[in-house]
């Protein structure tokens, strides 16, 4: 082993419980059950010779018959026109805008034969910068979704005219009108300047209109802060890439807060030990295990509520060290080691190119945030607020008096634009409020809890079948456009506004006029004539338009200046003094990675993806300290119940969270949907609810706060498994994980990577294909464990681009899952005194009871996925040869050769193959979207879907090699200029994955091959992988 | 400019003086129907014009009537000049009536030439009615009805031959009753079956070893059949040649007319797929190919289903001729790869410079399309290990070339990729050709 570090994937593998370590040995997770089909009544292992030829001769009969009918005549029907730029079997790629979250990423959509199969980040967008998170890839699947609403909806009955519906309710908003009614449209937060003009037409048609944001996960604290501080109630633009070191109170901002993808590729710059200017430093304080928290190099556990006083503390510091004034506050809210003291060392000492976030609702919190950034100079070069941020702008405070003026009838009509309140609100509340408005109408897609409780439901396209544009920070402008018609008679919600204020524009120009046959089949969307209208002093010919449209992106230069800050902080004192003691338990409400607010939580992809921390799927938990389970005999698999204030749930599954803080608790949000559909739970047609609702502890009173408070924690009377992936492949102990620290990298560039395995022994020679100077390319992969944040990015766009079928809860529980990338994440405990290495120091530390060791753990993230070994040990076993090897140094999978003996499973040292235990298309056992034609055409047609009984595992993308090659071939370059981006490399928003030709010398993977950090995994079982991850190194010699 | 205009004019009259002196001198000769046909149908007359019917230009018959032999000589070698340079009032008048769509130049035709055609026109006789249509429907109907009466004459004589070999048989007994020596040569042992079958020896053999015998004849022939019917069944179709909804012939297109096949299936150098044509292409050509004249004024009953299907309709207004029903085509797939196995016409016909008849057969002489080639794996491998693909000009091969090149300088008619000429040799699987992920992810 390299290094000393004891590392661990879960709590069993840690104490070494033999009921696990037992079942580590096992092939299977359960035994089979051959009894069981033994012992069935209806077979008989004796059974007569009657009966035999009864069978028997049952069978050959059908058989025959079956074998009777004719070869089935498959039909081949091209297009009656074919479009200009279409050819069959050739993708094309659209730029747009992500439309999954506010963030509005630039994204470039692959579109074969008129049906958009992959979403990834575009290269141009200045906020994607290439990259999606997890959210945005899974996002396709929301379009084939056979659960939208194909239809308006009026009164809850299905209506296919439009035209009756947009009578009913332009009546009922001219009676309101009429009698001075108002109506209000709550809508998420948008930044469209076209979506924001149509609103505004809207209210000039009805002028008692009132347009109220309402984000279901708030940003109301910074953004009022910043009105206060600033005069301007905006989130600013955070620059990670200017930033070396960053502090963040609770903001998970490399997976949820804000515009993560942005964040990650910024953040991703200065984790590399070798940039200019030296490694980043990060450091956490939270509650809750949080994925940024994950990736920090000092981790320190803060209890949420007590926040206000950690951010006073620092900025007394900052403030000490500046000479500046300090809060007046009688108590110090210091951690054991001074870690806030030397935290505001840190800063000092980087200040103007640091910066201090916090992901709190609390305007005090956020405007002391404001002040010691102020005091640090960050202003101008870390954050800008001058070239602000528009993705969040919610207020609570107004939507508050949305549900006032709702229940007490001052607010006549509402509309529900991309916001589900009774959801994700008060969710009693607002039942009843709407039921009070004389017109309620919804834009949701689908009948979610809100729409189901107005009179109207218009569904709004999805984004990909849309028009629009979109300004994520100002002066940056993205473009929609349409990848597909629309599946389903909805219709933009733009439209329906425009519709209703009778503001639809004449097209200057209609854009089909000159198509033939296409001239009386298509018309341009009317909200395509009202962007173009919208556009036209900028963007006034067809020219400049369509190349906008073709880049994704217009943006105009930024402004220079530094926004003028009128923000007192010492007048917080008695905020933070009455603030400053915590008492009772908190409880965090966090968004998870995957399906975050909760509304793409009927996305089977995202309830999928392992959480990457905890690594569960299909459930939110409560995660408790070890301690807490300790004082209330909880283990892996007991549930709690939870109460706060008046609301509880009872018997919630319980995770022992490790790097949770003492005396907090941490629920996901985005679960227990009761009007989502068959993934994640609708009670009208019966599916199971997955999880429990997490908003129904937020307190909604003036800014929302996720932190709730003074939460009863009692032992629940259930047993319930958690679907965890973690605990799965155990890592027995070998050298798997390397890492080091920036300190010792500096002395030399090998740390942590210099022990080199001994004892290697070959039977193999050396192929042919390896040597230098082949003609021909030798793929390989090389990781960077310092840029990995475990986002799950890749594991989804894997999925897509390779048809890996979901599998649901059950399968995962008996360790079935088929991702062919997983994220392996290892634990190291690292307390105040150092890392804890021996299994001797951990019992010792466990002795003294107090468990704070297991609020400190390290974290390491490390992306598995098929090594293609050159001396496989698959290949050797397989007795078909099923599974071989390629000149170009793959690993081939044949799933038509193959016969299922998984040997190859079994002698895998890397546990990436993956066994088809079911034919999951067409199967409705796995109701997810394999098994209806709208959700399978979502499918590659480049990549097989395999069926029951065979392996399979990662690829390398082989169909982009082949893809990539054929262009080189077509054009007669070289095979240095083939250009092969894999599917995980191309979604990674922090550029961790590198892919390519290690015989070219050139190419990007050849020099990381070389890199001293880089280590090949059982490198002492030589099976030559082809994949280098390059050892993590950590900043955290010293604060 | 005036002197210029003169001058122009001038040339033009002095031009069709000399024609109309030369088309004089060639009217002596007694303009021949027979060679007049010939140039119909080798100019594709009848790609526009049917004789009894207004198509893409006028009806023909009885033209000779309206125009004078010059007028149409003149507007037949090159209408366009008539009308633009000599001006002709009939020929603008008639150009203007047919929408503005030009008639072809036809200069290859002699003034003598077009009298011909006139005088063919003139003598054609009046086709009967859809004729033609009817007999291809019956010569398309696959007819095994007198095969089946046929066999279930023969099932019914036999059974009655054995009712009445049985009947015979019991009358005989029933007789023989009444005489004891009759029956005891009745019951006497008779010969075996094969012991009369066989002659000599033979019929003396262990009947069941010759049963056996038998058996494994008959049954080596059903089990071979059983294997013929079985390939078909897990998609071994060679020779499969389906019926298409349009009979779209390759013969006449590729063979006969040589349109390049690549004008149709025009994506097989870039994509996976060659692609069968959009019916967009189809009007290219058939918006004015219409062979009325083979129809008798009618368009072909083909070709009209290229028009159903974009609901087209001929003789609308210009802009209207598209009506808002089209129905794709649904052609029946005759190349059904398995969905593991993964082919790219691009890799193949662009990069690999094959022909397209190394895989589909002599494609130009199918009347109706046949899969030529099995399309088995060992049918792919066999190319695969024994094609010669020149990569010598690609310049993604050319180090492979170059290694290939130096091994044979090295070792010489040893080198695997020496050949018979000396130059070269590369096979696709010299180059990674028989992996299984080239064909297989």
């Amino acid at each position: 082993m390299s290094n000393n570090i004891k590392y661990w994937k879960g709590e069993d593998e840690l104490n070494r419980n033999p009921q696990f370590l037992t079942a580590q040995k096992n092939e299977f997770h359960d035994d089979l059950p051959l009894d069981e089909v033994f012992n069935e009544d209806a077979i008989e292992l004796q059974a007569n010779r009657r009966d035999f030829l009864k069978y028997f001769g049952f069978s050959v009969t059908a058989v025959a018959l079956a074998a009777c009918q004719k070869t089935k005549i498959r039909h081949a029907v091209p297009y009656l026109v074919k479009p200009e730029d279409v050819t069959p079997g050739i993708a094309n790629y659209y730029r747009s805008t992500c439309g999954a979250c506010s963030a509005a990423c630039g994204i470039e959509v692959k579109v074969r034969e008129g049906r958009p199969i992959k979403v990834d980040g575009s290269v141009d967008s200045p906020i994607s910068q290439g990259g999606t998170c997890a959210v945005g890839q899974a996002s396709i699947l929301s379009l084939y979704d056979n659960e939208r609403l194909a239809n308006p909806l009026s009164n809850g009955a299905e209506q296919t005219d439009w035209v009756a519906i947009d009578a009913e309710i332009t009546n009922s908003l001219k009676k309101i009108a009429a009698a001075n009614g108002k109506v209000v449209i709550l809508s998420g937060s948008t930044h469209s300047p076209s979506t924001l003009k149509a609103i505004e037409s809207f209210k000039t048609s009805f002028p008692t209109t009132e347009h109220v944001i309402y984000d279901a996960v708030s940003y109301s604290g910074i953004l009022d802060a910043n009105e206060s501080d600033f005069g301007k109630r905006a989130l600013p633009t955070y620059k990670f890439g200017s930033a070396k070191v960053i502090v963040s109170f609770g903001a998970d901002f490399l997976g949820t807060w804000i515009s993560p993808v942005e964040f990650s590729k910024g953040y991703a710059i200065n984790r590399q030990p070798a940039v200019a200017g030296g490694m980043s430093k990060h450091i956490q304080f939270e509650s809750a295990m949080s994925m940024t928290g994950t990736n920090a190099d000092f981790r320190f556990p803060m209890r949420a509520s007590q926040e206000v006083l950690y951010v006073a503390t620092l900025y007394n510091y900052i403030a000490i060290a500046m000479g500046a004034k300090q809060i007046p506050v009688p108590q110090q809210g210091e951690l054991a080691g001074n870690s806030i003291k030397k935290t505001a060392e840190a800063l000092v000492k980087a200040k103007g190119t640091s910066l201090v976030i916090s992901a709190s609702n609390e305007v005090e919190v956020q405007k002391i945030v404001n002040g010691i950034n102020m005091l640090l100079g960050n202003y101008g070069s870390t954050i800008d607020m001058v070239n602000h941020s528009n993705q969040y702008q919610g207020s609570d405070k107004k939507t508050a008096e949305v549900l006032a003026g709702l229940k007490s009838g001052a607010i006549a009509g509402v509309i529900f634009y991309n916001t589900n309140p009774v959801y994700n609100h008060n969710s009693k509340e607002w039942t009843e409020a709407i039921k009070k408005a004389s017109l309620s109408v919804s834009f949701a897609s689908s009948k979610d809890e809100t729409a189901a409780l107005c009179q109207y439901v218009c569904p709004d396209n999805h984004y990909l079948e849309s028009w629009n544009d979109a300004e994520p920070r100002k002066g940056t402008y993205h473009f929609t456009q349409p990848t597909i018609s629309n599946v389903f008679n909805t219709r933009q919600a733009q439209v329906s506004l425009l519709t209703w204020a009778n503001a639809l524009v004449a097209p200057a120009k209609d854009p089909f006029a000159s198509k033939g046959i296409f001239s009386q089949k298509l018309q341009a969307s009317p909200y395509y004539n009202f962007i173009r209208a919208n556009w036209a002093a900028t963007l006034g010919s067809d020219d400049a338009f369509n190349g906008v449209l073709e880049k994704g992106l217009y943006a105009v230069a930024a402004d220079e200046g530094v926004a003028s800050y009128t923000g007192n902080v010492e007048a917080l004192a008695s905020y933070v003094s009455a603030n400053a003691k915590a008492s009772g338990v908190d409880m965090v409400l966090y968004q998870g990675i995957g399906v975050r607010d909760g509304a793409y939580a009927n996305n089977p992809w995202l309830q999928e993806m392992p959480d990457p921390v905890s690594k569960v799927c299909w459930d939110n938990y409560v995660a408790i300290p070890k301690a807490m389970a300790v004082k209330l005999d909880i283990a892996e698999g007991d549930t709690v119940n939870v109460k706060v204030g008046d609301v509880s749930y009872t018997n919630v599954p319980a995770l022992i969270q490790p790097g949770q803080a003492n005396e907090t608790v941490a629920m996901a949000l985005g679960y227990g949907r009761t009007h989502a559909g068959k993934v994640a739970g609708s009670v009208e047609k019966g599916f199971d609810t997955i999880g429990v609702n997490g908003y129904a502890f937020v307190n909604n009173t003036g800014n929302r706060s996720f932190v709730a408070k003074n939460v009863e924690i009692t032992k629940g009377d259930d047993n319930y498994s958690l679907a965890q992936t973690q605990t799965h492949h155990s890592i027995e102990g070998r050298d798997i994980v390397r890492e080091s620290t920036y300190a010792a990298w500096q002395k030399s560039p090998n740390a942590g990577n210099d022990k080199p395995a001994t004892h290697i022994y070959t039977i193999w020679e050396k192929p042919e294909y390896r040597k230098d100077g082949s003609p021909n390319h030798l793929w390989a992969m090389a990781i960077d464990l310092n840029a990995c944040t475990g986002c799950g990015s890749c594991i989804v766009s894997c999925s897509i681009e390779n048809n890996v079928p979901v599998v649901g809860r059950d399968e995962i529980r008996l360790r079935r899952e088929m991702h062919w990338i997983r994220i392996d994440r290892y634990y190291s405990f690292n307390s105040t005194e150092g890392v804890l290495t021996k299994d001797t120091e951990i019992e010792a530390a466990d002795g003294k009871g107090n468990f704070d060791h297991w609020q400190n753990v390290n974290v390491l993230h490390q992306p598995m996925m098929c090594q293609h070994c050159s001396n496989a040990p698959c290949e050797t076993v397989c007795p078909v040869l099923a599974t071989t090897h390629s000149t170009e140094g793959l690993n081939q999978m044949t799933y038509n050769r193959c016969i299922g003996t998984k040997y190859c499973g079994n002698n895998c040292p890397y546990k990436v193959r993956r066994f088809n235990w079911f034919r999951f298309n067409d199967n409705d056992k796995f109701d997810f979207h394999f098994n209806n034609p709208l959700g399978k055409m979502v499918i590659n047609p480049d990549v097989t879907v395999r069926t029951r009984g065979v392996m399979e595992k990662c690829s390398f993308c082989v169909q982009r090699i082949q893809e990539g090659k054929l262009k080189a071939k077509r054009e007669g370059k070289s095979p240095n200029e083939v250009q092969v981006l894999t599917a995980c490399q191309r979604a990674c928003p922090s550029n961790a994955i590198v892919f390519g030709d290690l015989h070219n010398p050139e190419s990007e993977v050849s020099k990381l091959h070389k890199n001293e950090r880089g280590f090949t995994v059982l490198e002492e079982i030589n099976v030559q992988s082809s994949v280098k991850y390059m050892t993590k190194i950590r900043n955290n010699d010293s604060i | 400019m005036f002197p210029n205009m003169i001058s122009r004019n001038l040339k033009v009259w002095i031009l069709t003086a000399l024609m109309t002196v030369s088309v004089s001198s060639y009217a002596q000769d007694k303009p021949n129907a027979e060679n007049g046909k010939k140039l119909y149908e080798a100019n594709n007359c009848g790609s526009c014009h049917a004789l009894d019917k207004k198509v893409v230009g006028p009806a023909l018959r009885g033209v000779h009537t309206r125009r004078s032999e010059e007028w149409l000589v003149q507007w037949v070698r090159n209408n366009e000049k008539f009308r633009k340079v000599t001006k002709d009032p009939d020929a603008i008048a008639l150009y203007n009536e047919y929408g503005g769509a030009a008639m072809n130049i036809f200069e290859n035709l002699t003034p003598a030439n077009v009298l011909d055609i006139v005088e063919y026109i003139k003598t054609a006789p009046e086709a009967k009615k859809a004729v033609a249509v009817v007999a291809t429907d019956s010569q398309a109907k696959d007819d095994n009805t007198t095969l089946y009466i046929l066999l279930l004459l023969v099932a019914i004589f036999s059974a009655i031959l054995l009712v009445l070999a049985r009947v015979k048989n019991t009358l005989k007994r029933v007789a023989a009753e009444k005489d004891p020596e009759e029956l005891a040569a009745m019951n006497a042992p008779k010969k075996g079956f094969f012991e009369k079958v066989l002659p000599g020896k033979w019929g003396k053999k262990n009947p069941v070893v010759l049963t056996l015998f038998a058996v494994a004849i008959f049954g080596g022939y059903a089990a071979y059949q059983g294997f013929q019917f079985s390939i078909t069944e897990v998609g071994v179709q060679k020779g499969y040649a389906p019926k298409q909804p349009i009979a779209f012939s390759h013969q006449l297109h590729a063979g006969q007319l040589k349109v390049d096949c690549k004008y149709c299936h025009s994506t097989v150098e870039e994509s996976k797929q060659a692609s069968i044509p959009a019916l967009n292409t189809c009007m290219n050509c058939h918006k004015g190919v219409q062979l009325t004249d083979k129809y008798n004024g009618e368009i072909s009953p083909e070709i009209k289903k290229i028009y159903a299907a974009l609901d087209y309709n001929p003789e609308a207004k210009p802009g209207e001729e598209y009506g808002p029903n089209p129905r794709p085509i649904k052609w029946v797939r005759i190349h059904n790869l398995p969905d593991h196995a993964y082919f790219n016409h691009a890799q193949h016909v662009k990069v690999g410079k094959q022909n397209c008849q190394t895989c589909h057969g002599a494609i130009e002489k199918m009347e109706v399309v046949q899969q030529h080639s099995s399309l088995q794996m060992g049918w792919c491998i066999d190319c695969h290990r024994n094609a010669q693909v020149d990569v010598a000009s690609n310049n993604y091969y050319k180090a492979l070339h170059e290694k290939a090149a130096k091994d044979i300088a090295t070792n010489k008619s040893k080198s695997k990729y020496f050949a018979a000429d000396g130059k070269v040799k590369l096979t696709p699987a010299m180059n990674g050709g028989l992996e299984c992920s080239k064909c297989h992810y």
